[in-house]
C-alpha cells in the first residue's frame, strides 16, 4: 500500500521494493482493486440483467442460447407506455431534485449558521426522516390523502387537494420531504468545512452578507450543491417506493415500476426489464457526465486544519420566522407522516378510521413479543445491518484514500459509477445478484457467500449502501488538503498509519454518518431483502411488505415502528458517545464533518 | 497491509459470524400465502421435519425469483394462487408431476376433484373466487350490484387488479369472457373501468385499501379477501356475481429438482389431512378464509361456499393470455 501510493504519487520516498519491475504493478494495483470490487459487488450482476436487454435467450430454462436479437428492445422502445414512463421519470426527478436540493441547502443554512431557537433538536430532523424508508412515508400520505383518508376523516382536506395530490405535484411533494435531509447532509458538510476565512476576509473587505453567499460562500458550495442534485435525481428515478403506491395511483407510470411489473411473473419478462434498467442507468449517467464537462474546474479543497469555525448568522426577530418555517418542514415530513404510521399501528381497522372503540394495542405487542416471528424478523435486520455498514463504510475508506490519489477521470469514474448504482433500481440489482450467484458456472457452487444464505444478503446490501458510503467518504476526503497527508508521507509514515492516524480522525465523523447511514437505510432495504432472503428466515422489510400486500398494514406499521425506534436508537447510542470523544480529543471549534445532529 | 489483506479480513469476519453452521432444512418452500407459516409449523411438530419458509412477498415477487432462479430452483415445494402458472412451470421443467398416488389417497370434494390437473402439475389444496367487492358506507342496501354487468352504473368507482399482475386477477378476465363473451365483455370492461388509477392496482390489498379509503366504490376482488375484512369488521360486503364464477385454487407443485422427495410427499400428505386443514384456517388472514376441498372439512365461520360456479375453459384461457393481459394493459393501466 505505501508504494501504491507513492509511486501513484510520484515515488518520493519510495523503498527498494517499488523499483524495478513493481512500480508498474503497484501503479495499476490500486484502480485494479477499485475496479474489482465494482465489478463484482455491481458490474457483474447489473451486466446480466441489462445483457439481456440484446440476448434474450441467455438465461433461457431449457438451456442458454447466446444468440443476439434486437427485437426486445424494439418492442420496448415502440412502446407508448415506456416512452411515457421515461417522460415522467425524467420530469419528476427534475423537478424534484430542484425542489429537494433548494429545501435541504435552505435547512442546512438555517440550522447550521442562523441563531434560530431549538437547533439542536432542529438538527435531528433530517436524520429522523432519513430513518422512514420511502414506502412507509408513501403509505403514511395514501393515509392521509385519500378520500376516505385520516384527513378527510377530520374534515381538513378539501377534494380539490385530495384529488390534484396523486399526481406530479403530490409526488413532487413527498420526494422533496422524503429527501431533503440528502441534499442537508452533502450541503451541510460542505457548510461545515468551509470555515469562516475567506467570509472574514470578503468582510473585511467590505462585503455584505449578500454579496458573500453570492460570490464567495455560493461558488464553494457549488460542487456540493451539484452534487446533491445528482444524488437527488438519482434517488428519485430509482425510487420504488412512491413509484408503487402514489404514482401508480395516480396512473403516473415511472421507469420503476415498469420494470417491476415486467420482472412479476413466470416467466420474468427479462428483455422489457433489462431494457428499462438500460434507459434508467443512461439517465442518471448523462447527468453526471453533463456535469462535469460543465465544471472542470477542481473541487476546492477546504479543511486543512486551520479552518476556524464560521460565525452563526443573528436574525433578530426574523429568526422566529425561520424557526417556524424550519418547525414546518419538520412537521410536514416528520410528525405528520409518522403520526398516520402510528394512528395506523394503534387502531384495528382502517374504514373505521379514529372512532375511539377503534383503537388497539395488539398490533404494536405482537411487534414487540419476544419469538414471534415479526420480532425475529426485527432482530435478524439489526444484525444484518450492522454487519453490512461495517464492511460498507471500511471498503468504502479504503477506496476513498486510493481514489484520492487517482487521477481526476478516475475519481470521475467512480463518482459516476456510484450515482449510477444509487440510480440502479434495487431490484434489478437483485435479480443480477441471483442469476450471477445462482445461475453461473462457477459461482453457483462456492460457499460464500452463498445464494440463499445470509452472507450472500449482506453482500447485497454493501452493494446496495456502498454507492452512498463512498459518496460521503470521498467527498469528506476530497476537502482534506494534500499537504496534510504529505507532511506524514515525507517524515516516513507508512500509507495504513497515515490513513489511520492522518485521514481518518480529520473525517473519522463522516466515517461514522456513512455507517449509520448505512446501518439504518440497510434495516429498511426492500428489494435486495425480497431477492436475496436467506432460508433461515426473513428480515424484516420483507415481512413489512409482506403484511401491507396481505393487507394486514396495521401490524407492518407496528413492526416499522419498533425497527424505527430499534435502529435510531441504536444509531444514537454510537454516535452521541462518539462526538463526546471526538470532541475532548480535539480543540473546541475544530470543524466538523457532514450534517452531524448537534 | 494492503486493500486485499484488509478485504481478506473482512470477509473473513462475516464469514465466521455468517456462515454460522447453516443446518440445511428438510425442506424449502417458497409460497405468497398466508397460512404457510402456521402450516410448516404444525407439520414440523407432527413429523420432526424441519421447513424453511421462503416468501419474498406478493404471489408475482415469488414467481420472478422463481423465474429468476430458472433451470437451479433452490426450493422444494412452491405453494401459491393459481393454475395456469403453475401449468406453465411443469411445462418448463421447474416443477415434477405430483406423484398421482398422492392424489388417490385424498378424500376430495365435487368441486375438489374438478380441480385437479390433468397434467399433475399441481395438487389443489383449497379454493377462492373472485367476488364483487362492496362498501356498505359508500354504497346503499338497494343499490347493490348484482351481476358484472351491473358495475357499469358504478362507472369511475371499480378498483380492480392489474392482470398482468395477478394470476387470479387474469384467472377473473378470462371467466368474464367467457361467461359474458369476449367482445360484450371488453365493451363492459371499457364502459366500467373508466377510472385508469383505480383499474390497474398490483394486489388484492391494494383493492381493498382503494374500497375502504373510499377511492372506489366497489372492487373487483378475491373474496378470501373480503371475508377476512369482514370478519375484522371492516363495512364491507361480497357479492357474487349472478353471471357464475370461476374458481381459483391454490396449488402446491414440487421442484424437478428437489432432492427430499419422501418429505415433499409427507408435506402433501399433511396439508391434506384434518390436521394440517386446521393449520390452514388457524388465522385470520385473506388465505385462511379459502374453500376447503376435502371432505368432512368445514371453512371458517362466515366464509360463504354456496357459490354457482362455472368451470374456466383452460384451453382457451392460456391460448389468449398474452393478447388480453396486453388488451387489459393498454386499455386500462397505461
Amino acid at each position: 500500500m505505501v508504494q501504491k501510493f507513492d509511486a501513484a504519487a510520484g515515488g518520493i520516498g519510495s523503498s527498494g521494493w517499488a523499483r524495478g519491475r513493481l512500480p508498474a504493478l503497484a501503479r495499476l494495483g490500486g484502480p485494479l482493486a477499485v475496479y474489482a470490487v465494482f465489478a463484482l459487488l455491481i458490474g457483474l450482476p447489473l451486466a446480466l440483467v441489462l445483457l439481456q436487454a440484446v440476448v434474450p435467450g441467455l438465461f433461457a430454462v431449457d438451456g442458454a442460447q447466446g444468440l443476439f436479437s434486437a427485437e426486445p428492445l424494439a418492442r420496448v422502445f415502440s412502446s407508448p407506455y415506456v416512452a411515457g414512463s421515461i417522460l415522467h421519470s425524467l420530469e419528476l426527478g427534475l423537478l424534484a431534485a430542484l425542489t429537494t436540493t433548494m429545501l435541504g441547502g435552505a435547512f442546512a443554512v438555517l440550522v447550521q449558521r442562523c441563531d434560530i431557537p431549538l437547533r439542536g433538536p432542529l438538527s435531528l430532523v433530517p436524520w429522523l426522516v432519513f430513518l422512514t424508508p420511502s414506502y412507509l412515508k408513501a403509505l403514511a400520505w395514501v393515509l392521509l390523502m385519500s378520500s376516505g383518508g385520516y384527513l378527510a376523516q377530520l374534515g381538513l382536506l378539501p377534494p380539490w387537494l385530495g384529488a390534484s395530490f396523486f399526481g406530479l405535484a403530490g409526488l413532487v411533494f413527498v420526494h422533496t420531504l422524503s429527501l431533503f435531509p440528502l441534499a442537508a447532509f452533502i450541503i451541510g458538510s460542505a457548510l461545515a468545512g468551509l470555515g469562516s476565512e475567506l467570509e472574514d476576509a470578503a468582510r473585511l473587505s467590505g462585503a455584505g452578507p449578500l454579496r458573500i453567499w453570492l460570490r464567495v460562500n455560493g461558488p464553494l458550495l457549488a460542487p456540493a450543491i451539484v452534487l446533491s442534485f445528482i444524488a437527488t435525481f438519482a434517488e428519485v428515478l430509482s425510487d420504488f417506493g412512491l413509484a408503487s403506491t402514489i404514482a401508480r395511483m395516480s396512473s403516473f407510470g415511472v421507469l420503476t415500476y415498469g420494470i417491476y411489473a415486467a420482472a412479476s411473473d413466470y416467466p420474468v419478462d427479462f428483455p422489457a426489464a433489462g431494457a428499462q434498467a438500460l434507459v434508467l442507468l443512461a439517465l442518471v449517467l448523462l447527468v453526471v457526465v453533463a456535469d462535469r464537462l460543465l465544471r472542470r474546474r477542481a473541487d476546492p479543497r477546504l479543511i486543512s486544519g486551520r479552518a476556524r469555525p464560521a460565525r452563526r448568522y443573528r436574525l433578530g426577530a426574523w429568526r422566529w420566522l425561520a424557526f417556524a418555517m424550519a418547525l414546518l418542514v419538520a412537521f410536514l415530513a416528520l410528525i405528520l407522516p409518522l403520526g398516520a404510521i402510528a394512528v395506523r399501528a394503534l387502531t384495528s381497522t382502517l374504514g373505521n378510521g379514529l372512532a375511539p372503540d377503534n383503537f388497539t394495542l395488539a398490533n404494536l405487542g405482537a411487534a414487540l413479543s419476544l419469538h414471534t416471528a415479526a420480532n425475529e424478523g426485527l432482530m435478524r435486520s439489526l444484525f444484518y445491518a450492522g454487519f453490512a455498514a461495517v464492511i460498507a463504510s471500511t471498503l468504502a475508506l479504503l477506496l476513498s484514500a486510493q481514489l484520492d490519489r487517482s487521477s481526476p477521470v478516475m475519481r470521475t469514474a467512480v463518482l459516476g459509477l456510484s450515482l449510477g448504482a444509487v440510480a440502479i433500481p434495487g431490484i434489478v440489482l437483485g435479480f443480477g445478484y441471483i442469476l450471477v450467484w445462482n445461475r453461473l458456472p462457477g459461482f453457483r457452487n462456492w460457499p460464500f457467500p452463498h445464494y440463499g444464505d445470509g452472507s450472500l444478503l449482506v453482500m447485497g446490501y454493501v452493494a446496495a449502501a456502498l454507492p452512498y458510503c463512498l459518496v460521503v467518504i470521498l467527498s469528506a476526503v476530497g476537502q482534506l488538503a494534500p499537504s496534510l497527508t504529505d507532511a506524514a508521507r515525507i517524515s516516513g509514515v507508512g500509507a495504513v498509519r497515515r490513513l489511520i492516524s492522518v485521514t481518518l480522525p480529520l473525517i473519522l465523523l463522516s466515517v461514522v454518518t456513512a455507517f449509520l447511514l448505512t446501518f439504518i437505510r440497510t434495516v429498511f432495504e426492500l428489494p435486495m431483502s425480497q431477492m436475496l432472503i436467506p432460508q433461515s428466515g426473513p428480515p424484516a422489510p420483507t415481512l413489512i411488505l409482506k403484511l401491507f400486500s396481505h393487507d394486514r398494514d396495521g401490524l407492518a406499521c407496528a413492526i416499522a415502528l419498533a425497527a424505527m425506534a430499534a435502529a435510531g436508537g441504536g444509531a444514537a447510542l454510537i454516535w452521541y458517545p462518539l462526538k463526546r470523544f471526538i470532541a475532548f480529543g480535539r480543540p473546541q471549534g475544530t470543524p466538523a464533518a457532514s450534517g452531524e445532529p448537534a | 497491509m494492503t486493500i486485499k489483506t484488509t478485504l481478506g479480513l473482512a470477509l473473513s469476519l462475516t464469514v465466521l459470524s455468517i456462515a454460522a453452521p447453516a443446518c440445511a432444512a428438510d425442506l424449502v418452500l417458497y409460497d405468497a400465502l398466508d397460512f404457510a407459516g402456521p402450516v410448516a409449523k404444525a407439520f414440523q411438530a407432527k413429523t420432526g421435519l424441519t421447513v424453511d419458509i421462503v416468501e419474498p412477498g406478493s404471489t408475482g415477487e415469488t414467481l420472478g425469483k422463481i423465474a429468476a432462479e430458472g433451470n437451479n430452483p433452490q426450493f422444494d415445494i412452491v405453494w401459491l394462487d393459481g393454475s395456469a402458472v403453475m401449468e406453465r412451470m411443469a411445462a418448463d421443467h421447474v416443477l415434477q408431476p405430483v406423484p398421482t398416488d398422492e392424489f388417490d389417497k385424498i378424500a376430495w370434494t365435487d368441486l375438489g376433484k374438478s380441480l385437479i390437473p390433468q397434467s399433475h402439475a399441481f395438487l389443489p389444496t383449497g379454493t377462492s373466487t373472485t367476488a364483487i367487492e362492496v362498501n356498505t358506507k359508500k354504497v346503499k342496501a338497494d343499490k347493490m350490484p348484482k351481476s358484472w354487468a351491473d358495475l357499469q352504473g358504478f362507472a369511475g368507482s371499480v378498483a380492480a387488479k392489474d392482470p398482468n399482475l395477478s394470476g387470479p386477477a387474469y384467472q377473473w378476465l378470462a371467466g368474464l369472457f367467457q361467461t359474458n363473451g369476449v367482445d360484450a365483455g371488453k365493451e363492459l370492461l371499457a364502459k366500467t373501468l373508466t377510472n385508469k388509477s383505480l383499474s390497474g392496482l398490483s394486489s388484492g390489498g391494494k383493492v381493498n385499501k382503494a374500497v375502504l379509503t373510499g377511492d372506489a366504490s366497489v372492487g373487483i376482488n378475491q373474496d378470501s379477501a373480503i371475508f377476512s375484512k369482514i370478519a375484522a369488521g371492516e363495512p364491507v360486503v361480497a357479492v357474487y356475481p349472478s353471471e357464475g364464477s370461476v374458481s381459483l385454487p391454490q396449488g402446491l407443485g414440487i421442484s424437478a429438482r428437489t432432492q427430499h422427495m419422501d418429505a415433499a410427499r409427507k408435506f402433501i400428505e399433511f396439508v391434506t389431512s384434518a390436521d394440517g386443514q386446521a393449520a390452514m384456517q388457524n388465522g385470520d388472514d385473506t388465505d385462511f378464509f379459502y374453500i376447503p376441498i376435502v371432505k368432512g372439512v368445514n371453512p371458517k365461520p362466515g366464509r360463504e361456499t354456496s357459490i354457482a360456479y362455472t368451470h374456466l375453459d383452460d384451453a382457451t384461457a392460456s391460448a389468449h393470455e398474452t393478447e388480453w393481459k396486453q388488451w387489459y394493459k393498454e386499455k386500462f393501466v397505461q
